[in-house]
């Protein structure tokens, strides 16, 4: 797969602007549609169409908008869209979320400032950091020689596994999300020879043609697991957690349970359905063991993740998995989240990511673990420099999961579990809603915006001075904190 | 608060620093842990089996035993210099310390009237250890009199009687060396490992049976054993101070399981100026044990009711008297009440009484394994493990190097945690006196636990007479034919009550020569002797666990003479084990049987017998005889989908994980299974002629499952589809919560559980109640229970979202092919099943149905406004 254009499948996108053109002034002259370097006008002597608003990157080089100065009849006028106000929140602005879906229409990166799509406002976490940027790197790196490929299995078990990106998609159980959603992010994610979780929801047929690049979450409902489904991959995760609700289980309300979704997990259609908290067979370290020697016992050759959320003791699980022979350590943050996740639990349970991510990183270092353990993190990734800090702080890798959603057009409404799920046909099972878009146009939208990551990545790397992602792990150094450092920072120049 | 209480507790205020870390130190979690009592004194060896079988429930970063009752010659003192005195041992790191804390703590408090080193071997890494062990210094003392004057005096405690004193003094201490020593230091210098009286404890990082070797307990004696395997996830450790058992004062306790409120029970501590200082929770376990049993004076029971509280409705099932007192202990304790899944086995020295105990406790919640047995016989012996293979690991232990034990114990049973039956603990007392100890076994409340006395007799030991059978004779004479096996077993259960032992051995040594005939007559034989070892029938005054005993090893020795897959043979059956797994091959023409002898496979991973299978599975064979097993894991697992046509067949103490994730093949277990049996069962058939663990079934999706006897807690939960499932027994508690398994008159699931067991003629008894627990079928939102209750015992507050229904015919045509099916595997007649008071009832006046209603909070909002 290439990045090429995928355009919004909705006819009158969100822009950032609303731009009218009077048409009783206009003469047709077409002067806009040759000022204009985005493309937002068409107009030919018979016919000026509605101008593309949602194209328009902001004000020209000049400072102006070159198509109001140009116009010879004064039928332009630009102004801010007010809906802008109103979409986004704290975590994803309006500025980041129709940036991402520029990304995730053109497989660039937009020519505005980088910091404008890469950073939320939500006052900590990862928005309260920044990179420091050195101002010539030790060393000349072509980015696009660049390594951002990392190895999954660092054991004497297991298969080999590395995938060609430093992140992979986070689970989505079929139930949650509708089965376009799942083709979309299979096929972006096997482009870019990484992986997809199946979430706990079942393995749907139509992720068979995938097999090698899906990983088969095993959670503590066991819906839709079987030696099949374990077999099938090349990699397992146990979710004992999830960042967005610690220590509470997962929960379908009744709507979503359509008919597919109850046959896929083989439940009563219409009656919500649990999972529990926790695994009912694992109470202990000793027991998580026992665990994963079954997961290896019907499939020997897995890869196995453990995915938690961060209590405060998260490092002393992260070496219990590793004794336990799990290959991948998997920490969950709160900042991920569906609007199904209850809100107290998102925003009150558990450690901040950026804290517990240094602090297993340190422990298993301690430990003289770190080089055979693969530390993955996940919650709230949503952009290139988001994926930068975490593994600067300690992690190999991460996973994303909103950002491929946001991608497919989410605009946050947060209405995710209720009535038949999604407006936008993303995160749902309703048959009619998830009709609304072809897993072909899905899949380019997913893999145009991590083709835009990707480039980026690279692009920071190279201005670090390093040739592959790996050296990134841990360099705090390169990270500045405002809340913790005085320091100049490299952007404010 | 009893004066003696506040004064003690008062005295205590200096120990405390106020600076009290609220965390634990290291996470640990499942663990391996075994307790014996005996009333002849064994040596520790047989701690060793157990706990060498232990070995994945440990990371060999921890490994702990205690031992209580001895031999005073054995420790170079009198008996009642060992009766009397306080046996004090230090653990030394810093072996150069030991001067300094003599000179500091121990002669000044103490009259010493014996001392020695603890002998240990020469090296400790010609056993395999990693961190040498530390230097253990043995002290027997009493209190020095002017010491113990001025600690009464100074801590207020005059007037106490001269012992509790003494206890107290020794406490105190200890505590003081503790601080001193290890808690205030950063590299640590020496702790106490014991102080109790004609007890100790032993510690290593390495794994328990390791420390039996280095410190030369194999051929040590005692009444009373307890180990731990410990499972750490702190990595570097360098000194066992962490290691269970941790020291009340008397008492020492190993712990399985992890406390979620480990903060709010060091609070309560703290309030009552007691303070941890090797920060787990299983100091603060023996802590709080002791506080409750020597500081409050609280009987047994009420410790026991103040750790585990008695809950919903068992609580309601109390005595109205019981109600009060409890209900008091619970508002004075709670908050020092454990909360999360723990299970505490505690050996305890009770000099007082005279006597000596091993308690083990449950969660009221039940969440971590646990199995006790009892064996009264030619010798006494109550066990208490966290798995059913460590309690035979240890019989066959003992019964190799003695007769009187018997390999098979009289009685194992689970405890129901905070129940109103047996309270989630049972005890075993050794009861000294002049004639040496005795053995009761109680519950909570003190009811008693009691074996039938029999004659006994190991296999072996009585010479072969005759059958005494004519008709059964002509029939082994006779070539067998397809129904042979059940005409032999019924002739020969004619006569089982009345066969002495000789006249069993003659029908054992009948069969081996029988087997040998053909391969028919093997079939034949096996097949005899597996109803004989699953079935109950009249065994007359023989022991059943010696009845037991002949006809498993018969069977045992029978599949062992089974022709090796090495050798050249034309037998349909092949035996492979550990040492031959590599020559697995496909089956040759005739080949039939592949017969696995487990015994020495790993528990776990690719050398497992449960990968040796899958790799004969996928080579063509399809039908299997697993035995010998030691606790094995994951039989059954790994085949993958669409395994219909392969049947195995399991003899021994199967381990955990067996048939999780079957799909289609056929399994039988001969005897008891363990946790986390089928899970995510997908289709097949799983057959078990005993009792199944923890965790049954959990996230099942179909099979159709028969259990001979009990599951033990949260059967069935959050099982989908149609999985169908007959329990003759009961089960703890929790099942089938957040059941999802459909409409089950239209293809969805259900349980059968029946409430009965079968006594040892084989006759039918109803439970006391079909189903004890307090809750079942919670949050279920589809499928059934259809519960054989003619007397209504079940009520209302046991249900949280079913309802009770009739069964109708619908539902009874429904379950009767599966009551069939039950019928013809188990021998329990549907006939008897409907039968109350000697009274044929129709089936509807004696199961009930309970069923999912549906909730307005978890249903679909949408049909509901369609409705």
């Amino acid at each position: 797969m290439k990045a090429k254009e995928a355009p919004e499948r909705f006819r009158n996108p969100i822009g950032r602007y609303i731009i009218l053109r009077d048409p009783d002034l206009c003469t047709r002259c077409g002067t806009c549609m040759r000022t204009c370097p985005a493309g937002v006008f068409s107009v030919t002597d018979k016919l000026a169409l509605r101008p593309r608003d949602w194209l328009c990157p902001g004000p020209c080089e000049s400072g102006q908008f070159a198509c109001v100065q140009a116009c010879p009849a004064g039928a332009i006028t630009v102004r801010a869209n007010p809906l802008l106000n109103t979409l986004g929140d704290f975590r994803w602005p309006a500025e980041l979320i129709l940036d991402t879906w520029e990304m995730a229409r053109s497989g660039r990166t937009p020519a505005a400032d980088e910091l404008r799509y890469n950073l939320g406002n939500s006052g900590g976490g990862f928005d309260r950091m920044r990179l420091r940027f050195p101002d010539k790197p030790a060393k000349k790196v072509d980015p696009a020689k660049v390594d951002l490929s990392i190895a999954l299995n660092r054991r004497q078990h297991g298969q080999p596994l590395t995938i060609g990106v430093p992140y992979y998609g986070g689970g989505m159980s079929f139930g949650s999300v509708s089965s376009s959603t799942m083709i979309s992010r299979a096929r972006a994610f096997a482009s870019l020879n990484s992986l997809v979780c199946t979430g706990e929801g079942g393995y749907p047929t139509v992720l068979y043609p995938y097999d090698h690049h899906v990983i088969t979450q095993v959670a503590t409902g066991l819906f839709g697991v079987s030696e099949e489904t374990i077999q099938r991959v090349r990699m397992v995760e146990f979710k004992y957690a999830q960042g967005a609700k610690p220590g509470l289980g997962g929960h379908l309300l009744g709507d979503k349970v359509t008919a597919s979704v109850a046959r896929m997990r083989e439940a009563v259609q219409g009656s919500a359905l649990f999972s529990p908290f926790p695994f009912h067979s694992v109470y202990s370290v000793e027991d998580h063991k026992k665990h994963v020697d079954w997961i290896l016992a019907i499939n020997p050759d897995a890869v196995v993740s453990v995915k938690v959320s961060t209590p405060t003791d998260v490092d002393m699980v992260a070496v219990g998995s590793y004794y336990a022979g799990a290959h991948v350590i998997h920490l969950d943050g709160s900042y991920g989240g569906t609007g199904a996740a209850p809100d107290i639990a998102k925003k009150n349970i558990a450690m901040p990511i950026e804290y517990a991510i240094p602090k297993v990183h340190g422990f298993l270092r301690d430990e003289g673990v770190r080089e055979k353990m693969t530390f993955i993190a996940s919650g709230g990734i949503r952009s290139a420099h988001d994926i930068i800090k975490a593994i600067a702080l300690g992690a190999d890798g991460v996973v994303t999961g909103t950002a491929d959603m946001m991608a497919l057009g989410c605009i946050r409404c947060g209405a995710c579990e209720s009535g038949r799920g999604c407006a936008r046909g993303i995160a749902t099972t309703d048959d009619e809603l998830a009709q609304q878009f072809d897993p072909e146009w899905g899949a380019q939208r997913i893999f145009n915006l991590f083709n835009a990551w990707n480039s980026q990545l690279r692009q920071i790397l190279a201005r670090f001075g390093l040739t592959s992602i790996t050296e990134l792990v841990g360099r705090t150094d390169l990270l500045t904190h405002l809340d913790y450092e005085s320091s100049e920072l490299a952007h404010d120049d | 608060m009893t004066d003696y209480a506040k004064q003690i507790i008062a005295s205590r205020r200096w120990l405390c620093s106020g600076q009290i870390p609220s965390a634990k130190q290291a996470e640990e979690g499942g663990c391996g842990v075994v307790g014996f009592a005996c009333n002849v004194p064994v040596s520790g060896r047989h701690i060793f089996a157990p706990s060498m079988q232990m070995h994945n429930r440990g990371n060999g970063k921890g490994g702990g035993i205690a031992a209580v009752g001895f031999d005073p010659d054995k420790l170079g003192v009198s008996r009642e210099v060992l009766d009397n005195d306080y046996l004090l041992q230090v653990a030394y790191l810093q072996p150069q310390v030991r001067r300094k804390v003599e000179r500091e703590i121990i002669k000044p408090s103490y009259t010493i009237d014996h001392q020695a080193w603890a002998a240990t071997i020469d090296d400790y890494r010609d056993i395999g250890l990693d961190a040498e062990p530390p230097a253990v210094y043995r002290y027997f003392v009493r209190p020095a009199p002017e010491a113990l004057e001025g600690f009464a005096k100074d801590r207020g405690l005059e007037g106490l009687s001269d012992r509790a004193l003494e206890d107290e003094f020794v406490y105190q201490t200890s505590y003081r060396l503790n601080k001193r020593y290890y808690a205030s230091l950063g590299d640590k210098a020496a702790f106490v490992l014991s102080h109790g009286r004609n007890m100790f404890i032993l510690k290593i990082v390495g794994y328990a049976e390791q420390l039996a070797q280095y410190y030369k307990l194999e051929d040590f004696r005692a009444h009373l054993w307890i180990a731990h395997q410990r499972y750490p996830t702190k990595g570097r450790v360098w000194h066992p101070g962490g290691a269970h058992p941790f020291i009340g004062l008397n008492e020492a306790l190993v712990h399985n399981g992890d406390f979620a409120n480990y903060r709010s029970v060091t609070d309560y501590l703290r309030q009552r100026n007691i303070e941890p200082l090797f920060l787990t929770d299983t100091e603060v376990s023996v802590q709080l044990f002791d506080l409750l049993a020597r500081v409050y004076g609280y009987p047994l029971e009420y410790v026991i009711e103040a750790l585990a509280p008695t809950t919903e409705l068992d609580f309601d099932l109390l005595p109205q008297a019981k109600q009060k007192i409890y209900r008091r202990i619970q508002a004075s304790h709670i908050a020092g009440s454990p909360d999360g899944p723990w299970f505490f086995i505690i050996a305890r020295n009770d000099p007082a009484n005279n006597q000596f105990q091993l308690i083990g406790i449950t969660d009221t919640a039940m969440l971590r394994p646990q199995v006790f047995a009892l064996q009264d016989g030619d010798v006494q012996i109550g066990l208490v493990a966290s798995e059913k293979q460590a309690i035979d690991a240890t019989l066959e232990s003992l019964a190799a190097e003695d007769e009187r034990f018997s390999p098979i114990a009289d009685r194992y049973w689970n405890a129901r945690g905070g129940s109103h039956t047996d309270g989630g603990a049972f005890i075993f007392t050794l009861k000294n006196d002049a004639s040496g100890p005795t053995l009761i076994c109680t519950d909570k409340f003190a009811r008693p636990i009691e074996i039938p006395s029999a004659q006994q007799c190991r296999f072996g030991k009585a010479k072969p007479t005759s059958i005494d059978h004519e008709h059964l004779e002509r029939l082994l004479a006779e070539p067998p034919g397809d129904d042979t096996a059940i005409q032999l077993f019924e002739l020969a259960v004619e006569r089982t009550a009345d066969w002495t032992f000789e006249n069993l051995a003659a029908f054992c040594q009948a069969l081996q020569g029988y087997r040998a005939n053909s391969d028919d007559h093997k079939q034949t034989a096996l097949e005899l002797l597996t109803l004989l070892n699953d079935r109950k029938y009249p065994v007359g005054n023989k022991k059943p666990a010696s009845v037991l005993e002949w006809i498993r090893q018969t069977l045992r020795n029978i599949l062992l003479a089974t022709p090796k897959i090495s050798d050249q043979s034309t037998s349909r059956f092949q035996l492979i084990d550990c040492r031959t797994a590599s020559g697995l091959r496909p089956p040759a023409d005739g080949e039939q049987v592949l017969v696995i002898d487990a015994h020495d496979f790993p528990p776990e991973g690719p050398q497992s017998d449960a990968s040796l299978l899958v790799g004969a599975a996928e080579l063509g064979w399809k039908r299997f005889i697993a035995f010998n097993y030691a606790g094995q894991r994951f039989l059954g697992c790994g085949l993958g989908p669409d395994t219909a046509g392969i049947r195995i067949d399991a003899y021994g103490s199967v381990g955990d994980y067996l048939g999780s994730g079957m799909d289609g093949l056929e399994l039988h277990v001969h005897g008891n299974a363990q946790d986390q049996l089928g899970q995510i069962l997908k289709s097949g058939k799983l057959v078990v002629h005993g009792d199944v663990g923890q965790t049954f079934m959990y996230g099942a999706k179909g099979g159709e499952v028969y259990v001979l006897g009990n599951a033990a807690g949260r059967p069935l939960i959050n099982a989908v589809g149609r999985p169908r499932v007959v329990i003759n027994g009961t089960c703890l508690d929790f099942l089938a919560e957040s059941f999802m398994a459909g409409d089950p008159l239209n293809g969805g699931g259900f349980v059968v559980l029946n409430g009965i067991c079968l006594d040892q003629s084989g006759n039918l008894e109803e439970l006391p109640t079909p189903y004890p627990g307090s809750n079942l079928f919670s949050m279920a939102s589809g499928g059934a229970i259809y519960v054989r209750d003619p007397h209504a015992r079940l009520v209302n507050e046991q249900l949280n979202g079913g309802e009770f229904a009739n069964v109708t015919e619908e539902d009874w045509n429904l379950i009767l092919p599966y009551l069939q099916e039950n019928e013809h595997l188990f021998g329990i007649r549907i006939e008897d099943l409907l039968t109350v008071y000697g009274v044929r009832r129709p089936f509807e006046q004696v199961y009930r149905k309970v069923k999912a209603v549906r909730l307005a909070v978890l249903a679909s909002m949408i049909q509901d406004s369609e409705d």
